[in-house]
């Protein structure tokens, strides 16, 4: 039994109801009208099945809204609305099934355009049931975040791959370049895009579309193509042909370009660092190749500059070029040669790319520490300067003012231009800073002192071997003297111009003693003191040898009363002529093989034992080295080991002598300082290295097959101490052709089975 | 087989006549020893004085009765101070210039 | 260029440092080419046994064609006192003909020492010279400028 205060309270309450919804309309037609009311609004915003043709919508919308403005008097509107919303969400499977059916399609096909038709569809399907614009933006952005909360948990994963695909193909390609302005279907696809919150909701993907785009471009435009700066011309793309496509996807609803401009600040400046980013990555990643290729390279240091203001990447740089420094350059495969002038482009082109020094000076110290343990830096150094390199190339630029070398200063405060040291610049950064390239190689060791002896001694070097009466070439060392003692200082270079001097005095007083009396003798007189250590020597020259020397130098006391000559007789040429019974052959060879020839004319047969006693003693190997020159030529025989004959008449030649090659031509004089080995000796060593590396050879041949030389090369360069040029390569391979080892064809070589 | 010589660069070393005796002129020496430097400055004779930049005829050497030799120019430096009495530096008897002898070659 | 005493003195001192010195003598400084400390002592039986003396030896440019100055160490105040030798001032300046007049360029800072170490050596008797207050009252700083009369010829 319901109490008495239950039953009032219900019916206050139905009362009140009925008031509302009859409101001031006489008897129940409030009521009913609201009834009607209510029955419309609910009808008009049902969700119906856009596929049935029958079911449609309620064409008299003035006849809503004033349905709808009934049940708004009578507060109901809201119940209206959930119920609305409810149904939606019951409905929601018809939007499913065509959702169903699109993605099973393009799962299929591929074809972004199915997922085009897709979002069209959709578009429909959410134009089809939206309210009134008149019932309020709340609602209608209640409608529109259920809508698309269902949607969006219901579109399956493939979906975002397929909205990608679609994003992509709007942008315009750049190969072949296409239209860049977009067609109002684009436009609409966009608008439905947003109607459908997909843009919101897959922002990531979307700008990962752009991003894409922009990297495509610039690897296709921008790799390998170093010769000019690109940057200008990529920032002339992305305005003209990608921020259209933003626009569409960013500020569709600009009115203004004032606007536009605003709404695509953030991802216009997104855009713009990430090509930048690509393009630095894409140099960091090049940089080795591009400073090989320095100074035609120069467009991409420039842009890598520019690159890294905005980007800061430089940690990065450093490490890529430091590894592939490690990787390709420091290596015992690499000549040292190679590595000075990689040095050198990769001080010019650092500079180029980060003045203040400090990336610089990160790479620089494991090239430098590796030079310094080279023992043939400083020699390579040297002669480069001088110009005895076989390349042009100089690595000092010979457009640098030549100056003093600069030692490594102490901070100089009173610098007007003073600056404190980059953030990133490492303790010893300020310590190290000399700014010409000398200066920077020289740097390389703790005193010059190193760099004036090996210029003393390549001096020595080149000067011996001026065997004729060629005045320029020593005005040509002059020159270079006179260019070194700006930057060494003169005292460093004092003892070479005493040696140039002893040079011009040697030919005034050959000049005068030939004018007493004629020789053939044309000696360079040194100045014991003042050249490098010179190999000594027991070795006496017989003979018409000894005559000629004790004739010349009593020429020179004459003319020299306080002065006697010493004669250093394991330097120098002799120019022969040897006149034998069917022939006669002309050589110019070192003293020690003038002297054993000499020998020769008074026995025809000569054991080398007595041949290197007779000479005062000799070491055997070179001896043998000597011997092997007279019988390269024809002129001797080895009959037997050790025992030599001289040909009157020509033989067939037999095969080589072990070691030494025939050397006809003009020698080297001797040593050239500190007891360094005549040259032929190394190339006996040479030969003998390649005997070993051609048991590599012979076993990459065998494993693999047919190889192209510069495989064979690359492979050479992993064997400790290999250190031979492709092109010696070659040569080899050549020969070991000939001897029947190996053959090649089109460039493959492959052992002789 | 007639073996003629059409050219010969040969490399030679100049020296100060010092010996005093007629020594073959071969292989006599080491002369990185002691016994070749001029006593005043101790540089060899046949590098320069410590005033001088070339050695030879502009840095030549001056031989003593006494038979003892230095540098021209160290030993005007010492005769040109008092202390000196003009006498040798190493046998303090009173200095006298010889006269150039004509080197004897030994001939076969 | 370079002075002359530097040339000798830094092949001098290549020389002590690659031969050594003479025994009883060592050097003890030569930091510059201009002063050098020596380490003297006699060997053998002798009236100095025992004794470590310090020679100081100053140089100028024109060394060796002019003379060193060169004296015995004094340090009154941490005790250190130059030998007692009729020859030897008690202020460390010495009397000895090769300091001055017969002095030679042909002769070397380890001639002196082995020269002055012989001068102890021989000494008979041990005893200050004759002069010796009134001279280290009037004594110019470098013994050089004093005109020493040599009137024994041990030394």
């Amino acid at each position: 039994m319901a109490s008495d205060a239950v039953r009032a309270q219900v019916s206050a309450k139905w009362q009140e109801s009925f008031a509302r919804l009859n409101r001031d309309q006489p008897g129940i037609t409030g009521l009913l009208n609201f009834s009607r009311a209510f029955a419309i609004s609910l009808s008009y915003l049902h969700p119906r099945d856009i596929n049935d043709p029958t079911v449609v919508r309620s064409a008299n919308v003035p006849h809503v809204r004033a349905a709808m403005s009934t049940v708004n008097e009578s507060r109901m509107l809201p119940y209206v609305l959930d119920g609305y919303l409810d149904e939606v969400r019951k409905r929601f499977n018809l939007v499913q099934k065509d959702v169903e059916v699109f993605m099973a399609e393009y799962a299929e096909s591929s074809d972004p355009d199915v997922i085009r038709r897709l979002v069209f569809r959709l578009l429909a399907w959410y134009e089809a049931w939206t309210p009134l614009p008149d019932l309020g933006p709340v609602i209608l952005s209640g409608y529109s975040l259920t809508f698309q909360t269902l949607l969006f948990s219901n579109l399956p994963p493939t979906f975002a791959t397929g909205f990608k695909a679609l994003c992509a193909s709007t942008l315009p390609s750049a190969i072949p370049p296409s239209a860049s302005t977009p067609t109002p279907s684009d436009y609409k696809m966009w608008a439905a895009f947003e109607s459908l919150g997909l843009i919101d909701r897959f922002e990531s993907i979307l700008a990962s579309v752009g991003y894409e785009h922009i990297e495509a471009y610039v690897l296709e435009m921008c790799k390998g193509k170093w010769s000019e700066p690109m940057l200008e011309g990529l920032r002339n793309w992305m305005s003209g042909k990608v921020v259209p496509w933003m626009l569409l996807a960013y500020a569709r609803g600009a009115k203004s370009t004032e606007e536009a401009r605003n709404m695509l600040q953030g991802v216009g400046s997104r855009f713009d660092f990430h090509m930048n980013k690509t393009l630095c990555d894409l140099r960091t990643n090049e940089i080795f190749d591009i400073i090989i290729d320095f100074p035609d390279s120069m467009g991409a240091l420039v842009d890598l500059r520019d690159c890294l203001q905005r980007v800061d990447q430089r940690a990065e740089l450093v490490a890529a070029l430091r590894k592939a420094n490690q990787k390709r350059l420091l290596h015992p495969g690499a000549e040292t040669k190679l590595i000075l002038s990689q040095y050198v482009a990769t001080i010019k082109c650092l500079r180029i790319v980060d003045p203040p020094g400090v990336l610089l000076f990160k790479v620089a110290d494991p090239i430098r520490r590796y030079l310094r343990e080279r023992p043939d830096t400083i020699r390579n150094i040297v002669a480069n300067l001088v110009g005895d390199d076989d390349t042009g190339d100089s690595l000092v630029d010979e457009n640098e003012p030549i100056q003093p070398l600069q030692q490594a200063d102490a901070e100089d405060y009173s610098d007007p231009n003073w600056e404190p040291e980059p953030i990133d610049a490492g303790p010893d950064f300020r310590a190290n800073k000399p700014s010409d390239i000398l200066s920077t190689l020289v740097s390389i060791y703790d005193s010059k002192d190193l760099f004036v002896r090996e210029l003393q001694v390549l001096l020595a070097q080149r000067l011996l071997s001026i065997t004729d009466d060629n005045v320029e070439r020593v005005e040509k060392e002059r020159r270079n003297i006179e260019i070194l003692k700006i930057r060494f200082g003169e005292v460093a270079l004092q003892v070479c111009e005493v040696m140039l001097r002893d040079m011009t005095d040697s030919k005034r007083i050959d000049g005068h003693v030939q004018s007493q009396e004629e020789s053939v003798v044309h000696p360079t007189i040194i100045s014991k003191h003042f050249w490098p250590a010179l190999e000594s020597t027991n070795l006496i020259m017989p003979g018409q040898f000894q005559k000629l020397q004790e004739d010349y130098a009593t020429q020179f006391t004459h003319f020299k009363p306080d002065k006697r000559l010493r004669w250093l007789p394991n330097l120098g040429t002799i120019s022969l002529r040897l006149e034998l019974e069917d022939r006669t052959v002309e050589a110019d060879v070192p003293p020690l093989e003038a002297a054993f020839i000499e020998l020769f004319s008074d026995k025809n047969i000569w054991t080398i034992d007595d041949l290197t006693k007779a000479v005062g003693a000799v070491d055997r190997a070179a001896a043998l080295n000597a011997l092997s020159t007279w019988v390269d030529l024809g002129v001797l025989k080895e009959d037997e080991e050790g025992v030599f004959r001289l040909l009157e008449v020509a033989e067939e030649k037999s095969a080589l002598t072990k070691g030494g090659k025939a050397r006809g031509t003009e020698a080297n004089p001797g040593a050239g300082g500190d007891g360094v080995l005549p040259p032929v000796t190394q190339q006996q060593q040479q030969a003998e290295q390649m005997r070993i590396y051609w048991k590599f050879i012979e076993g990459m041949l065998t494993n693999l097959g047919n190889l192209p030389l510069d495989r064979i090369q690359t492979m050479l360069k992993f064997a400790p101490g290999y250190d031979q040029t492709v092109e010696q390569l070659g040569a080899f391979m050549e020969a070991a052709r000939r001897e029947g080892l190996v053959v090649v064809r089109e460039g493959m070589w492959r052992l002789n089975r | 087989m007639k073996v003629t010589v059409k050219r010969w660069h040969a490399v030679a070393q100049w020296r100060w006549d010092t010996q005093t005796s007629n020594d073959p002129q071969d292989n006599d020496d080491d002369d990185d020893d002691e016994g070749n430097v001029c006593g005043i400055c101790r540089i060899p004779y046949e590098g320069c004085c410590p005033a001088c930049k070339m050695p030879g005829d502009d840095c030549p050497l001056i031989w003593g009765e006494c038979t003892h030799v230095f540098h021209l120019h160290c030993l005007l430096k010492w005769l040109n101070t008092p202390d000196s009495k003009q006498q040798c530096p190493m046998d303090r008897r009173t200095w006298q210039t010889a006269e150039r002898k004509v080197p004897v070659i030994n001939r076969a | 260029m370079a002075s002359i005493s530097a040339k000798r003195l830094a092949k001098e001192l290549k020389e002590i440092q690659t031969e050594g010195c003479p025994v009883g003598v060592n050097l003890l400084r030569a930091d510059d080419f201009q002063t050098w400390l020596f380490s003297i002592e006699v060997m053998g039986e002798s009236l100095y046994k025992g004794e470590v003396q310090t020679l100081q030896f100053r140089f100028d440019s024109n060394y060796p064609i002019s003379s060193p100055a060169v004296q015995f160490l004094v340090r009154e105040n941490e005790g250190i006192r130059a030998p007692i030798h009729p020859h030897v001032y008690s202020n460390g300046h010495i009397c000895a003909s090769i300091l001055g007049t017969e002095w030679s360029p042909v002769l070397s800072v380890v001639a002196v020492c082995v020269t002055l170490q012989s001068m102890l050596a021989s000494c008979k008797k041990k005893e200050r010279p004759v002069d010796n207050d009134r001279y280290v009252l009037h004594a110019p700083e470098n013994p050089k400028k004093t005109q020493f009369h040599y009137d024994d010829d041990t030394v």
